[in-house]
């Protein structure tokens, strides 16, 4: 009864610290551990969802403006969607119909089938150039570079060689999850945006609600004009190839076309392959020349710099080249091959986010209440 | 009743809905039934506590408040951080209009009284109706026109009175 601290009481406290140390540390690293258990669980579950998310994503954000286009006189949006996806299914089987299906499995066991045969002959032209090089600079004999190459070579058709099966069993699967995801990204992502907006307390909802807008309405901007323009120079390297007897045009035409969102090195990327099957199977005649000049003139110089960049792109996108490096290696180091090519448009969201926040907050100075540290 | 509830246990029938309610303000007279549908999802109901900011002289206006229940003082400060209250709304009256179609700094402060909902309808919201809506976004803002000529009128109105007559005192608009 009494307030006093009886003797026993003196003597518990130093236990109670102790008992609560423990079950402190005990339930950390339970907490810890099955954080990582929870994020291992997360990882496996969502890892088959990375590719088709962002397929749909990609949809999404190139059907919005038809859906858009058609909501304005249907005045419903779900009833929209339906009519661009039965539009867009009209326009495939009449294009299917009218070229004929573009043969893409038996095209990729063709190539599966030459590669080897492309990289050693590849490697036998780097050889004799070595060869030829040893003569005159004897010390680059210390290096052994062609035996690096084979090494190279020998790992990426390694790798080629066992994503492939993989990938044709998940393909089928893409075909059906990338329209249902992007129907439901393309209704209700409004509704999730606002409903996200609207967790933003009173005082800040305005302005939250604005810098949004901005940033929304550039980033869908930049997406937009990105993917146009890959696919734009993809369409135009299949059709330049198309001409000449190189086989594999439609490959390769996606391939440059993808390769083309890394900036600087992209281009060149995607012109390797191209030309290195140019000249195994079709030797330095004028048609190599030609496919040159399909990668390089018409494709990059001509409708990439003085076409596509200045309409689609603006130039607040532009990084940095050290950002891009950067962007290419820890997207590598993240998500593979994929992250590597997605990597520098997600620096470049990054970079527009940014920009936009500070053009806001540098034109309208902010008043002392919403200023931070005065609220 | 608290808003929460309220908002919950919606009158049952057309009287009750948003939807009815955006379309006895004089802003939206004009829009039919299947518009006021559609004005109800881009606005946004923000729930208010006793004596909250909605928003201070000098903040970035991006759009206008509709008292859906609640009242709201609106205040000039002067230079020494008094207030001079200006008007007291009430449900159904509206305030920050003027910022719906430029991103100025607000001129007048606003603060609730009660424990209040406000309907909101931002620039960005309105901007995306035009694209998706043309034509609920030309009523709207030929609501909105309509609005800010009678303010202007009243203000040059009363300009004329101050001319004339120097030594009554000038009321300030309230927005």
């Amino acid at each position: 009864m009494s307030l006093l601290p009886t003797p026993g009481g003196m003597l518990s406290k130093p236990l109670v610290l102790f008992i609560v140390l423990t079950a402190a540390i005990a339930s950390g690293i339970t907490l810890f551990s099955s954080a990582s258990t929870i994020a291992d669980w997360f990882k496996t579950a969502t890892s088959g969802l990375f590719l088709p998310i962002l397929l749909s994503l990609i949809v999404t954000f190139l059907l919005d403006p038809l859906v858009l286009r058609f909501e304005r006189h249907l005045h419903n949006r779900t009833l929209s969607i339906f009519a661009v996806y039965a539009l867009l299914i009209i326009i495939i089987t009449l294009l299917v119909s009218l070229i004929g299906p573009v043969d893409w499995k038996g095209m990729l066991d063709a190539l599966r089938a030459d590669f080897p045969r492309y990289f050693a002959r590849a490697l036998e032209y780097f050889n004799q150039l070595f060869l030829r090089l040893h003569d005159q600079i004897p010390y680059l004999e210390n290096y052994n570079i062609p035996a690096k190459m084979r090494q190279w070579a020998e790992e990426i058709l390694g790798i080629i060689l066992l994503a492939t099966p993989r990938s044709a069993m998940r393909i089928g699967s893409l075909f059906l999850l990338v329209p249902l995801f992007s129907f439901f990204f393309l209704r209700d992502s409004q509704r999730i945006a606002r409903s996200l907006i609207s967790l933003a307390p009173n005082r800040y909802f305005e302005m939250v609600l604005d810098i949004y807008a901005h940033v929304s309405w550039q980033l869908a901007h930049f997406i937009r004009g990105r993917i146009l323009e890959a696919l734009i120079i993809g369409v135009v390297v299949w059709m330049g190839l198309s001409l000449t007897d190189i086989r594999y045009a439609p490959l390769l035409g996606a391939v440059a076309g993808i390769a083309n969102l890394l900036p600087y090195i992209g281009p060149i990327i995607g012109m390797i392959p191209g030309l290195l099957i140019a000249l195994v199977d079709l030797g330095t005649g004028p048609q190599f020349w030609w496919i040159f000049c399909v990668y390089l003139l018409i494709a990059q110089v001509l409708l990439d710099n003085f076409i596509l960049i200045p309409i689609l792109i603006s130039r607040v996108s532009n990084l940095h080249p050290l950002w891009v490096i950067l962007a290419i290696v820890m997207g590598g180091k993240l998500y593979g091959v994929l992250g590597m090519i997605i990597g520098v448009p997600i620096a470049s969201i990054i970079k527009i986010t940014l920009l936009e926040v500070r053009h806001y907050r540098s034109n309208f100075s902010l008043s002392r209440d919403i200023a931070p540290g005065r609220d | 009743m608290n808003p929460f509830w309220s908002n919950i246990f919606r009158k049952p029938g057309y009287e009750g809905t948003l939807a009815y309610f955006l379309g006895t303000i004089a802003m939206f007279s004009e829009l039919s039934p299947s518009e006021l549908k559609i004005l109800e999802n881009l606005v946004h109901l923000r729930n208010y506590d006793l004596g909250e900011t909605v928003f201070a002289e000098g903040d970035i206006g991006s759009g206008m408040y509709i008292i859906r229940s609640g009242r709201v003082r609106i205040d000039l400060k002067d230079d020494q951080g008094g207030e001079h209250p200006q008007a007291e709304l009430e449900t159904a009256d509206f305030f920050g209009e003027m910022a719906l179609s430029l991103p100025k700094q607000r001129i007048v402060t606003a603060t609730t009284m009660e424990p209040t909902v406000l309907v909101g309808l931002f620039r960005a919201d309105v901007n995306d109706s035009v694209r998706k809506h043309p034509a609920l976004a030309a009523k709207m803002l030929l609501g909105l026109n309509k609005v800010l000529s009678e303010r202007l009128q009243q203000a040059a109105l009363r300009h004329r009175e101050h001319l004339h007559l120097p030594q009554e005192p000038v009321q300030t608009d309230p927005t």
